[in-house]
């Protein structure tokens, strides 16, 4: 029954809260993205706090490693267009504040006043977890397991398509290589003399 | 002192009202996905949280949380491709300014 430490937990939640308030208010993109790094580090600093082994390694791979990577590269395919100097949000975001406060606080709020029940049990320990899981995604959940690599293999091949380029570069014009010809002409002629 | 099931819901409300943010006003496209990232994020922390909390020896949670990777994974891979394809029609990755449908 041991819950998860308040001095783990709160500042974890502070450093996920900050990183992620860096990522949306960086007037900078590039420096956006890199917040976003220890904004996922942090929620897999949770994750650990959840005693969810398996989804801090999965975390740091997937979205720290992959995810982020990707996003990064696609920032710098785009960096010249966006000039930190200009403006950075559209004409929508003095709406979008009071909205996301509103949705962020009013969920916060909503939550903190619902009767939750005390921590049930103790989490099984990281290998007995993995292993349910596995056997589950092989067994009970074979169905989402399917799905999650069709809509992977789907995404794969759509992106693939999309980045390719629409039109192709004209073909360069074929080189003849004359020294290849007057070689080949020369042996042609040695070997008809030879013949002679 | 320990957290309880309340804390990790609040904090994950908090993280998804700044994610909303991002992708409500941000003008960069790239920049609207991170705001995305973020509230994926904050859904799996929920996902978990009640996992941890209400059933920590069902899957039922973690299956559900891979599955959210998996299409955060997609998501990503395919949107990158979009902006990268309207980069190079538009010239601009901004959202405002990409208002044409057609030619």
């Amino acid at each position: 029954m041991i819950s998860p430490s308040i001095f783990v937990f709160a500042p974890l939640a502070s450093a996920a809260l900050f990183t992620a308030l860096m990522v949306v208010r960086s007037r900078n993109v590039i420096h956006a993205g890199y917040w976003l790094l220890p904004c996922l580090l942090a929620v897999a600093g949770l994750f650990g706090s959840l005693e969810a082994h398996f989804f801090v390694v999965v975390q740091i791979l997937i979205y720290a490693g992959a995810i982020l990577i990707l996003i990064l590269f696609a920032l710098m395919l785009t960096r010249d267009v966006m000039d930190p100097k200009q403006r950075q949000t559209t004409k929508f975001a003095p709406l979008a504040v009071p909205l996301c406060i509103f949705v962020g606080l009013g969920g916060a709020l909503m939550m903190a006043r619902a009767p939750w029940p005390a921590i049930q049990a103790a989490a099984p320990g990281p290998a007995e977890q993995t292993k349910a899981l596995g056997l589950g995604l092989i067994g009970d959940y074979a169905l989402p397991f399917e799905v999650a690599s069709l809509i992977l293999l789907a995404a794969l091949i759509g992106a693939i398509c999309l980045a390719k380029a629409e039109k192709e570069p004209a073909a360069p014009e074929p080189v003849i290589d004359l020294r290849g010809e007057i070689e080949l002409e020369e042996s042609v002629s040695a070997g008809a003399a030879d013949g002679h | 002192m320990t957290a309880n099931l309340t804390h990790y819901l609040a904090l994950s409300a908090a993280l998804f009202g700044i994610g909303l943010y991002g992708v409500l006003a941000r003008r960069n496209a790239i920049a609207v996905l991170m705001g995305i990232e973020l509230m994926l994020n904050a859904a799996n922390i929920n996902f978990l949280a009640f996992w941890r909390f209400l059933a920590p020896n069902s899957v039922e949670p973690q299956v559900y949380v891979l599955v959210v990777l998996t299409v955060a994974a997609a998501e990503a891979a395919v949107g990158l491709a979009v902006v990268l394809n309207v980069y190079r029609s538009f010239g601009t990755v901004n959202l405002d300014e990409i208002a044409r449908l057609k030619g």
